[in-house]
């Protein structure tokens, strides 16, 4: 209901003591009673725009020692013209305010073109430090360290870490709750009911001291749940509590199933924890139970928070000193291992990249540079239609800084009010981003995410703010007011035309544009039209007749040895053919298989080389392919045709040496058609894999949607035969299944799910959908991404052509108008129109050609030559015509108008 | 004449402040005053500026009142208008009332528009 706090602090600050009372007061009354007639988001909005106009006024209050306030009038102008300083006044910014409605076509094109530079630094630091530099919304936060455990020879963290673990946690004294997690996934639920999976994290009970936080509801895990033998317990995040327990207030107490087994649930969380990062429940990390040698046992990470008086520093030599011990005593687990404390979400962003990632900021202020010089191109056309007004203040004896400082102002509250929207616009998306990035990067959304500005980001904007202000207020000015053209500046009347000119270093700049235009816009078309088409690529079947899902399952226990992990492999594969028996068993159901990747979704794409089989012609270059792992059934189920040779069979798990059967696409692009049958491929890298030989060939499937954004769907594949240790992500096993449904097969889900459970209720089953929607979140972030880039692509190419267009036209419109009354005496002595349309357009055309002509021979080399593309001319032919097109427009407003002009009015000029 | 004479923004907000009386009247209710009876939009920065300035030139005299729950606990300050300013006002008062002597308005504005079209 009260006022906004910072129009609080504003008026507080700028009122003295004296008036603070009465200033606030005045805006609490007036503040509440709108919001009592208006509602509260108007009332927001007026009473910011009355508190500017308030400050305003309180800036001009004589008592902080500034000019008495007069309503400006000539008198002023005439004082600030007297000026000797250089210094930019009140006035100053008030006379740029002025300009930005009196030339309201530079103002909206030159503010876009600030707004994008400034917005694009802007939102680029507010990304990065949100990413690199992120607050840990927890008490003392900035305490909590992580401890990594980098690995010297593989410049690598290494997370097997349980043994040192257990060493460092009786023995470091500058960190205290030395805790440790690793990630699970479970299906949690109630007993009774549906379990569905959940992402939680097996942790030390030491962990939630380091936090700092209660439970919402009864305890958080204490020592005791983490002893060998102590019963199996829960605590559930906000989230979970909600969404499968409909937040029961009851739940304490009560028993959940949680993967094979159960537990008793001894607290809920509040909302917002999902600490370590993006987790919605907590189980006890029994340590004390697991006796793995050193660096073996499942990933952990670690963290602790700094004890009293210790510092970050005294933890990292603590840590050294530890780790050269353990390199000593076991060099041969230990010798490359060196433990390092780091701030604790460095643990999951690396702060390797830290330099790198500011220093591209050094690119964004480039292209701010770019977009202020032609913001000067239109500023200069302005400031030579104000040459009276800058020969009277020269002749009034204003110094040349005077005028410049006032240049400067007025360019300055154009990029100020850039900026603010710019950075109201990073403020908003910003927060979009990071998490989008994160999600590409880790495919979670960490807790400490809030979306908030960073003070920085809004100083940093004002600095390039000030930046901009500088090159298109102060460069134009140094050129219309060199010391040569002050003479003739001095006399306003004088006949013989402007002495300014456009130097070519401005043609250069329009024609560096257009350019740009032209190799940024088709491209970005393209990507656009092709994301549209994705959506309704062929797969090659009819996808909405298909359900799918992924299938995961964990062990336990983390194995300790890997023929643990061999047996459980076969574990989850009678797991996955019993689903498969019991799947055909429903009417309705057909076509059964299982796969690492189905068709539509992104696929791994290693490099191939393939071989001649004998054939002398030699090893091709490696070539980008896509692959994926299928079971016999997988072309069936489908109804991909063989086109030559056989298709997988049973047996070819085991084939020696190994076999792939390839698609259509394989055998025109990499083949050129050639017979594809006997010869082998093996995939590149730092060492090659085994030669396979190629037994089959089938027609295309979908295989990717998005990757290629010429041939969407469409690619060189490679299917391989499905294997158990294909299966093998991070700890877990996962495949993924895909069936005939007749009917919806969207209403099948339940059914599978059910199905699922009574093969293992510790099958957890992701993403069951139909096969006509992108399949997984990877796949759907993946789209988001190629969309935010594409159309900002397109964003980007559009600006770069409206700003060539406003730059052209106001060059042109500069010229023409400087000749008007040449082209009127020319008419009047019966010169030919057609000429003088001719010469006033040539210069434009060199521009316009000349970009264009660079334009294209960068997009010939880039698209053409570098990336192999080549069909899409057309496109670039007919954005080349329109960007001319749009070029002779711009010119032929201001051509107009000169011809217009009738010889007496232009004889009349003269005289 | 001796009286100072007042702008008209400035007459506004002396008739205001005289008619709320010194215990009712300061920068918000005279806001409310002027737009209730003129119906034109004022902004609250004018009419703090303009008392400000009429107390510089002695034309009004401002205390500080009691808080008020409305204002957040804050004191409004209150306008007084002085000996001085009461005479201004009077001053500028009068000499619009001797410049519109018996001029018919109504006709006078009809007889503007006539001479308009036809220029």
């Amino acid at each position: 209901m009260s006022a906004p706090g910072w129009a609080r602090w504003l008026l507080g600050r700028l009122a003295g003591a004296d008036r603070v009372d009465e200033v606030l007061g005045d805006l609490e009354e007036t503040h509440r009673d709108r919001v009592a007639r208006r509602g509260r988001p108007l009332a927001s909005v007026l009473t910011a725009l009355e508190t500017l106009d308030m400050a305003a006024a309180l800036l001009r209050e004589p008592r902080r020692g500034r000019r008495a306030f007069r309503t400006p009038a000539r008198a002023d102008i005439r004082s600030a013209s007297r000026s000797k300083r250089a210094a930019v006044s009140w006035l100053d910014l008030k006379l740029g305010a002025r300009m930005l409605s009196r030339y309201p076509g530079v103002t909206i094109v030159g503010g876009l073109a600030m707004m994008i530079g400034v917005g694009l630094g802007a939102g680029y630091l507010e990304i990065v430090n949100d990413f690199l530099h992120p607050n840990l919304p927890l008490e003392d936060g900035d305490r909590i360290v992580g401890v990594q455990t980098w690995d010297a020879a593989e410049n690598d963290p290494e997370l097997r870490t349980l043994h040192d673990f257990l060493v460092w946690r009786d023995e470091v004294a500058s960190i205290q709750d030395l805790s440790a997690y690793r990630s699970i996934e479970r299906n949690l639920g109630p007993t009774g009911g549906d379990a569905e999976p959940a992402r939680g994290a097996e942790i030390t009970p030491s962990a939630f001291r380091v936090t700092r936080v209660r439970a919402l509801l009864g305890r958080p895990l204490i020592d005791e749940d983490g002893r060998e033998g102590a019963p199996p317990v829960v605590v559930l995040g906000h989230r979970l509590w909600r969404s499968r327990f409909g937040g029961d207030a009851g739940i304490v107490g009560e028993r959940v199933r949680l993967g094979a087994s159960t537990g008793v649930v001894v607290g809920v969380m509040p909302e917002g924890f999902a600490f370590p990062v993006s987790h919605d429940f907590w189980t006890p990390l029994q340590v004390d139970a697991l006796s793995y040698a050193p660096r073996e046992g499942p990933p952990i990470r670690i963290f602790g928070r700094l004890a009293p008086g210790a510092t970050l520093e005294e933890a990292r030599a603590e840590l050294t000193a530890l780790g050269s011990r353990a390199a000593a005593d076991l060099p041969a687990t230990h010798e490359h291992l060196r433990p390092r404390v780091v701030p604790y979400t460095e643990l999951f962003v690396g702060g390797g990249g830290s330099g790198r990632a500011y220093a591209v900021q050094f690119l964004f202020v480039v292209v701010l540079l770019i977009l202020a010089s032609n913001v000067a191109t239109m500023v200069f056309a302005r400031t030579a239609t104000r040459e009276n007004e800058i020969g009277v203040r020269f002749a009034l004896g204003a110094s040349r800084g005077r005028i410049l400082a006032q240049l400067f102002a007025e360019a300055l509250v154009l990029a100020l009010a850039a900026a603010a929207i710019g950075v109201a616009i990073v403020a908003q998306g910003a927060g979009w981003v990071t998490r989008l990035f994160w999600q590409v990067t880790e495919r979670e959304t960490p807790f400490w995410l809030d979306g908030r500005l960073n003070p920085t980001t809004v100083l940093y904007a004002l600095l390039l703010a000030v930046l901009a202000a500088v090159v298109a207020g102060v460069l134009p000015g140094l050129r219309a007011t060199r010391p040569g053209l002050q003479t003739r500046l001095g006399h306003p009347a004088g006949a013989s035309g402007s002495a300014m000119r456009f130097g070519g270093l401005w043609g250069a700049v329009i024609a560096v544009q257009v350019a740009l235009a032209v190799l940024v816009l088709p491209p970005a078309i393209i990507a656009i039209s092709a994301l549209a088409e994705a959506e309704r690529a062929d797969a090659g079947f009819p996808t909405d007749e298909y359900l799918s899902a992924r299938i995961e399952l964990d062990p336990e226990r983390p194995p300790a040895d890997p023929s643990a992990g061999e047996e459980f492999a076969a574990a989850f594969e009678a797991r996955y053919e019993e689903l498969r028996r019991r799947l055909l068993e429903e009417p309705g159901v057909s076509g059964v298989t299982f796969a690492t990747r189905l068709p539509g979704m992104d696929h791994p794409n290693p490099f191939v080389q393939v071989d001649s089989g004998g054939a002398g012609a030699g090893i091709t270059a490696p070539r980008w392919v896509m692959s994926t792992s299928v079971d016999p059934t997988f072309f069936d189920a489908f109804g991909a045709g063989i086109v030559a040779g056989r298709g997988l069979r049973s047996g070819d798990a085991a084939a020696d040496p190994p076999v792939v059967v390839v698609n259509e696409t394989f055998v025109r692009q990499i083949l050129r058609g050639r017979s594809a049958i006997g010869r082998r491929v093996r995939s590149t890298g730092r060492v090659p894999g085994p030669w396979q030989e190629i037994v089959g060939v089938v027609s295309d499937l979908g295989m990717d949607t998005d990757r290629d954004a010429f041939h969407p769907g469409r690619g060189p594949g490679i299917y391989h035969p499905l294997r158990r240790g294909d299966l093998a992500a991070g700890g877990s096993r996962s495949v993924r299944v895909a069936f005939h449904v007749r009917g919806d097969p969207a209403a099948f889900a339940p059914r599978l799910r059910e199905l699922a459970r009574a093969v293992d209720p510790s099958l957890r089953l992701y993403d069951v959908l139909p096969l006509d929607r992108p399949l997984d979140a990877g796949n759907r972030t993946q789209r988001l991404v190629a969309r935010f880039a594409s159309w900002t692509t397109a964003l980007v190419g559009a600006i770069a052509v409206l700003i060539s267009i406003a730059g052209t036209y106001s060059v042109m419109s500069f010229t023409v108008s400087r000749q008007t009354r040449e082209i009127g005496i020319r008419i009047a002595l019966g010169a030919d129109r057609r000429r003088i349309v001719r010469a006033v357009f040539s210069r434009a055309m060199l521009q316009i050609g000349a970009g264009l002509l660079v334009g294209t021979a960068a997009w010939f080399y880039f698209m053409v030559y570098v990336l192999g593309g080549g069909d899409e001319i057309g496109l670039l032919v007919t954005t080349a015509g329109v960007l001319m097109l749009v070029g002779l427009a711009a010119c032929g407003v201001p051509v107009r108008r000169a011809l217009r002009i009738q010889p007496t009015e232009a004889l009349r000029e003269v005289g | 004449m001796g009286s100072e004479s007042l702008a008209e923004f400035e007459l506004l907000v002396m008739l205001a402040a005289l008619r709320l009386g010194p215990n009712e009247a300061y920068t918000v209710s005279i806001v409310e005053d002027i737009r209730g009876r003129t119906g034109r939009s004022v902004r609250r920065a004018n009419v703090f500026t303009a008392l400000r300035r009429l107390e510089e030139k002695g034309l009004v005299s401002t205390r500080l009142g009691d808080p008020r729950p409305e204002r957040g606990g804050r004191p409004p300050r209150l306008v007084a208008v002085t000996g001085e300013g009461a005479a201004a006002v009077h001053a500028t008062t009068r000499a619009i009332q001797a410049m519109v002597g018996d001029l018919a308005l109504g006709e006078a504005r009809a007889a503007a528009g006539a001479t308009e079209s036809r220029g």
